[in-house]
């Protein structure tokens, strides 16, 4: 997964994007519950069902009139994918369990995406990505 | 309640941050002259609320440090202005989403230099994470980004000639160098995701030992 590739195909969307998500008092990933708050132990599987997520739920519901923007939403995507396959393999050895709290965790995140109707939530889970990014590259 | 707002807007409202030091600038509105006066708001993504800033209320300057406020970089934020003028007022312009850890721009670090015969040792230090007050602890911005790099420039002021060097660690000697000669080294932060670049420090030149 190279995160320099994703992290400039973001930054060339980021304010686009971000733009057409006028709804600063929710979040997905970050509010109520901030992914930064979640245990190293859970890392890999709230990492796995996030990077589902937007695979299944975000990247489609997400085309623009803008063909750069489409453009490098894809590539992000396509991303994604290969690094989701490789996050399955892992689980498959089970070396990427998932606990109690990163269910829940997820649940909320599913929750908070629900709250909103599809385009809208696609829209503002895929303006978040720096923050899963940011949360990813923690140490 | 508020006025009827037919004061032109502040223009350009976006946040300046160098090693997480966040102020938010902007440009008068078109057209005004002396008087306006402004007051800043701002909001963390995802709680929404806009909270007003009581030290940037009522004032003419066209700047507002919301350092403080904006100190926690696992936040988002947006600030917003509103300008006054003779009873009338403009409306509220927002900045984008700003996110400190990715959005702030990273100082050079400190570079000290010593010599011996044939090598020179070069010590870097990343600059610090802005900080309420000099008694509060400091935090490196190498915490912060741990995949922080250091690039390092040894030019040789006799033959010009100029090496680089990329180092994970804050420290490097360069061995094998001409005695009795100067060399200039300047250093650069890189942190390859997100993808930031300091600028290059102030060189700073040293003379290894002449030959006894």
């Amino acid at each position: 997964l190279s995160m320099t590739e994703i992290r400039a195909g973001f930054s060339a969307i980021k304010a686009n994007i971000q733009s057409r998500d006028p709804i600063r008092s929710r979040s997905i990933l970050s509010h109520p519950h901030s992914l930064h708050k979640v245990k190293s132990s859970d890392r890999c599987c709230i990492t796995h069902h996030l990077f589902t997520f937007y695979v299944d739920k975000v990247f489609k519901h997400c085309r623009t009139e803008d063909s750069f923007v489409n453009r490098k939403i894809s590539s992000i995507a396509n991303s994604f994918l290969g690094a989701r396959r490789r996050l399955g393999q892992c689980r498959e050895q089970n070396n990427c369990v998932c606990g109690e709290e990163s269910t829940e965790k997820f649940k909320q995140i599913l929750a908070n995406y629900e709250g909103l109707n599809v385009t809208s939530a696609a829209m503002k889970s895929l303006g978040e990505l720096d923050i899963l990014l940011d949360w990813m590259e923690k140490s | 309640g508020e006025l009827y707002c037919s004061l032109p807007n502040p223009r350009n409202v976006r946040f300046e941050s160098i090693n997480m030091k966040n102020v938010l600038h902007w440009s008068a509105p078109e057209g005004t002259g002396d008087g306006v006066l402004y007051k800043v708001k701002y909001a963390v993504y995802g709680v929404g609320k806009w909270i007003r800033k009581p030290e940037c209320r009522n004032i003419n300057r066209t700047w507002c440090d919301l350092s403080s406020e904006t100190s926690d970089y696992e936040e988002q934020y947006y600030a917003s202005v509103k300008a006054f003028l003779n009873g009338t007022c403009s409306d509220w312009m927002e900045t984008t989403r700003f996110n400190p850890l990715t959005d702030t721009k990273i100082d050079p670090p400190m570079v000290s230099v010593s010599s011996t015969g044939k090598s020179i040792s070069i010590i870097l230090t990343a600059p610090e994470k802005w900080k309420r007050s000099p008694e509060e602890e400091s935090v490196s911005l190498l915490q912060v980004y741990p995949g922080l790099q250091y690039k390092v420039s040894v030019l040789n002021k006799k033959t010009k000639k100029r090496w680089f060097f990329s180092i994970s660690n804050n420290s490097l000697v360069v061995p094998w160098l001409e005695p009795g000669t100067t060399y200039c080294v300047s250093a650069q932060i890189h942190v390859t995701t997100p993808l930031l670049d300091s600028g290059f420090s102030k060189e700073r030149c040293i003379a290894t030992l002449k030959d006894k």
